[in-house]
């Protein structure tokens, strides 16, 4: 027997088979309904109006939900309704899930909002002489799960909260199976995250509220690992010179991370006992200093890390700022020095499912470059050093107020600070720009050769750039063009058959395309194609923090994505060499 | 003979090749086509490269031209006044996979007269030690262009050290994180920070073999 649906507020109308259910019939037209209790009835974020059609008796939990959320007697909750006969329906906009915009710059990848931490606001059923349930009973008894896990330390303290808040608690809950905590009354509007960017200078931390996905604040600071040395390799040596050296980088980082989370915490009014999950995206080099794992083997090649993804870790092993029950999640680390920041990078750009061929190319000390084609995803990594960072260049700074940032040449040579302070220095983006004017203007050859007998191009009373800030430049380059050509080789592409090129890392949108193209730096294609898509780290992170879903596909990415080894490629070094021009290479 | 050296410094392969004809038709001695024309260019090479003045790949097509020259002149070498200096195993240690910066000192040293026995990159300690008994080197260069690989030089030297085949042999260092006083530290006989200055440091250390 077939019967119709009416959709009333999205003007549809369905067929369904007796007995099915209308959660999944609402879902497969096309509509995204709410799903965040995996349509077990517990959440009551699926409530539709039965305008038309039959009403079945309160269900579980209908009842109770129906009264908080202040609803009238004809709504019933989607995933509980099983249709036995024409329905019209209404769906109210609380129902639907709103589609979440990872990426700042607004480019579309969707990220299902799933997050492993929930709450749900429960009276539990006092247990009678008659029946003397016990409390694991009356959880099981909501969540229907007989492999529900409640910790041993958790489950000591249950029967003094229930009884002091009379059986009226919020429970948090892990994965659908977790019990994580049990707290007095309802605290369903009391349920955050952190997502961390790990970066080798910069650490940025988001906070975020789990039950919307919104970010609430963002803080940013400089790694204070820097003190141990600007790049990885040199922390790595530091980390092996002595055993006592890895525990100080680790606790270094930790302090600077709790240190951010407990100010953007106190910013905000949130006590950090509500905060249950913290997510980072760092590189392979600074995820083992989080965790405080051997750095040997990423000291020597072949740089094969300790591990690629962990289970989530409870708080316990850090001693962050947060829910003592808390869990820490970190992306996992792909290959050798690409890393979590790399497996955010490519939630946060859904590269994986573009359809085309696209280059993901992530400009910082490290330089990843991401290839998918056809259903292949492969990943290089090119040793691009600091000087996009500013660093190793004689008036070179990080892209922090007063740095030049961009630079244009109309009659004369004008140039742009950030924050509009006076100049202080030149950042990634502004060398760029000045180099490309430079070279325009003849001061430069495409070799690289300052043509001034000073070799050294002033461009404010004290800021110049020197011959060596320019080989400096050159090698940061050509380290990424080699990287691009081989890649595209590997698969025999054109950059003509490139749909687009993501370009994430600090660069964001101060990166002048027409310039980065004049110096050889990206290959010449339409403007339009390149992308850019930001911190793709901290915007793939917080996916991650907020979607189950988004977990699974990395863990399934990183089993499916190949590695293109450079420095072992014949190759790589007469590529390398023809790259230090400033142009273009053929693709 | 200026136009072979200029033409050296420009990486003007067809160019030096016509000077050397000339010069070889006019009689000039080899040897002083050698030191005067193409040496001469390759020193100033050197030079430039030391102070950034121009960049690898004008390096690397200079040797290209030096070597076009160098094929010319070299059967007109008498055997005896032979331009042979001496032999040198290259390497970049265990570890590092850096390689040009090797090649470069590599080839200008070789373009100057002394064989190379290059053992590439990522080369085990064991290597170092098989080569320098088989071949009885007068120099030995490793590179290291990461802090976390350069303690292997270290370790070479050592075991040169323990397998008695330093007395006569030289050991050269460098690379990007290394220091004269890194070399004094692991008892290197030398340091140089660019090929110009290897080129110097070896013939300073050869001095009594010449």
């Amino acid at each position: 027997m077939s019967y119709k649906v009416k959709i009333l507020s999205e003007d549809k109308t369905i067929a369904a088979m007796e007995n099915e259910l209308l959660a999944d019939k609402i879902q497969k037209a096309g509509i995204n309904l709410s799903a965040y209790c995996s349509k077990r009835g517990l959440c009551g974020k699926c409530f539709v109006e039965i305008v038309d059609g039959k009403l079945p008796p309160l269900k579980g939990r209908e009842e109770f939900l129906l009264k908080h959320k202040k609803l009238s007697k004809n709504y019933r909750l989607a995933c509980m309704y099983k249709i036995k006969g024409d329905l019209s329906i209404e769906i109210p906009e609380e129902s639907i899930m709103q589609e979440m915009f990872i990426l700042k710059t607004g480019i579309e990848s969707p990220i299902e909002f799933d997050p492993p931490v929930k709450k749900y606001h429960l009276q539990l059923k006092k247990p009678e002489i008659s029946f003397p349930y016990s409390i694991m009973e009356s959880f099981e008894f909501y969540f229907r799960d007989k492999n529900l896990i409640i910790p041993l330390n958790l489950l000591k303290t249950l029967q003094d909260i229930i009884e002091r808040s009379s059986f009226n608690i919020t429970a948090v809950v892990y994965n659908d199976n977790e019990i994580l905590n049990v707290e007095q009354d309802n605290t369903l509007n009391k349920n955050y995250g952190i997502a961390i960017d790990l970066g080798t200078t910069t650490v940025v931390v988001e906070l975020v509220d789990l039950n919307t996905g919104e970010s609430i604040d963002i803080q940013t600071a400089a790694n204070s690992q820097m003190k141990y040395g600007s790049d990885v390799v040199s922390r790595i040596s530091f980390a092996f010179s002595d055993p006592k050296n890895l525990d100080e980088l680790r606790n270094s980082i930790l302090k600077t991370l709790n240190q951010m989370i407990k100010q953007i915490l106190d910013k905000n009014y949130i006590d950090s006992s509500y905060v249950y999950e913290i997510a980072v995206a760092g590189n392979t080099s600074m995820n083992h200093f989080l965790l405080g794992m051997p750095v040997k083997s990423l000291a020597l090649a072949p740089f094969n890390p300790v591990f690629t993804r962990l289970p989530e870790l409870p708080e316990r092993y850090f001693g962050f700022k947060m829910n003592k029950y808390g869990k820490v999640y970190i992306a996992p680390n792909i290959k050798s020095f690409v890393g979590g920041d790399v497996s955010a990078g490519l939630i946060a750009s859904d590269l994986a499912n573009r359809k085309g061929n696209y280059l993901f190319i992530d400009l910082g000390t490290n330089g990843e470059i991401v290839l998918k084609t056809g259903k292949k995803l492969v990943v290089t990594s090119t040793a691009a050093g600091p000087a996009f960072e500013g660093m190793n260049i004689s008036c070179g700074t990080l892209a922090v107020p007063g740095a030049i940032y961009k630079a244009e040449y109309k009659n004369k040579l004008d140039f742009f600070t950030i924050g509009d302070k006076s100049a202080t220095g030149i950042c990634g983006t502004g060398l760029i720009d000045l180099i490309a004017i430079f070279l325009d203007k003849g001061k430069i050859s495409p070799k690289g050769t300052i043509k001034n007998k000073r070799k050294k191009i002033a461009v404010t009373d004290n800021i110049h750039i020197t011959q060596k800030d320019i080989r400096e430049m050159q090698l940061a380059i050509a380290a990424i063009k080699t990287g691009i050509r081989m890649i595209l080789k590997e698969y025999h592409l054109k950059k003509e058959e490139l749909d687009g090129i993501f370009i994430a890392g600090a660069f964001g949108n101060y990166l002048n395309i027409k310039n980065s193209m004049r110096i050889g730096l990206l290959p010449q294609i339409d403007d339009e194609r390149i992308i850019f898509i930001g911190n793709s780290s901290l915007a793939g992170v917080k996916a991650l923090l907020l979607s189950k879903p988004a977990r699974e596909k990395i863990d399934s990415l990183i089993k499916k994505i190949q590695y293109l080894s450079m420095a072992t490629n014949p190759l790589f070094q007469e590529y390398f060499i023809e790259a230090l021009e400033f142009k273009e290479i053929n693709h | 003979m200026t136009e072979i050296a200029v033409n050296v410094e420009k990486g003007d392969s067809a160019s030096v090749k016509e000077f050397v004809r000339k010069a070889l038709s006019q009689n000039l001695q080899a040897e002083e086509i050698l030191n005067n024309g193409l040496i001469k260019g390759m020193d100033s090479i050197g030079k430039k490269f030391k102070n950034n003045e121009i960049f690898i790949p004008e390096v690397l097509i200079a040797t290209r031209a030096m070597k076009a020259g160098m094929d010319m002149v070299r059967p007109h070498l008498t055997e005896s006044k032979n331009m042979y200096k001496g032999k040198i195993v290259m390497g970049t240690v265990k570890g590092d996979l850096h390689d040009i910066g090797k090649k470069i000192v590599s080839m200008i040293l070789e373009r100057v007269g002394y064989e190379i026995i290059d053992l590439g990159i990522d080369v085990p300690r064991e290597k170092f030690i098989g080569i320098v008994e088989k071949e009885n080197p007068d120099v030995v260069g490793m590179s290291a262009l990461l802090t976390t690989t350069m303690s292997n030089m270290r370790e070479i030297v050592e075991a040169l050290e323990r397998a008695n085949l330093r007395n006569n042999l030289k050991i050269i260092i460098g690379g990007a994180p290394i220091t004269q006083s890194y070399a004094d530290e692991i008892r290197a006989d030398g340091y140089a920070s660019d090929a110009a200055s290897a080129v110097t440091l070896v013939k300073s250390l050869l001095k009594h073999k010449n």
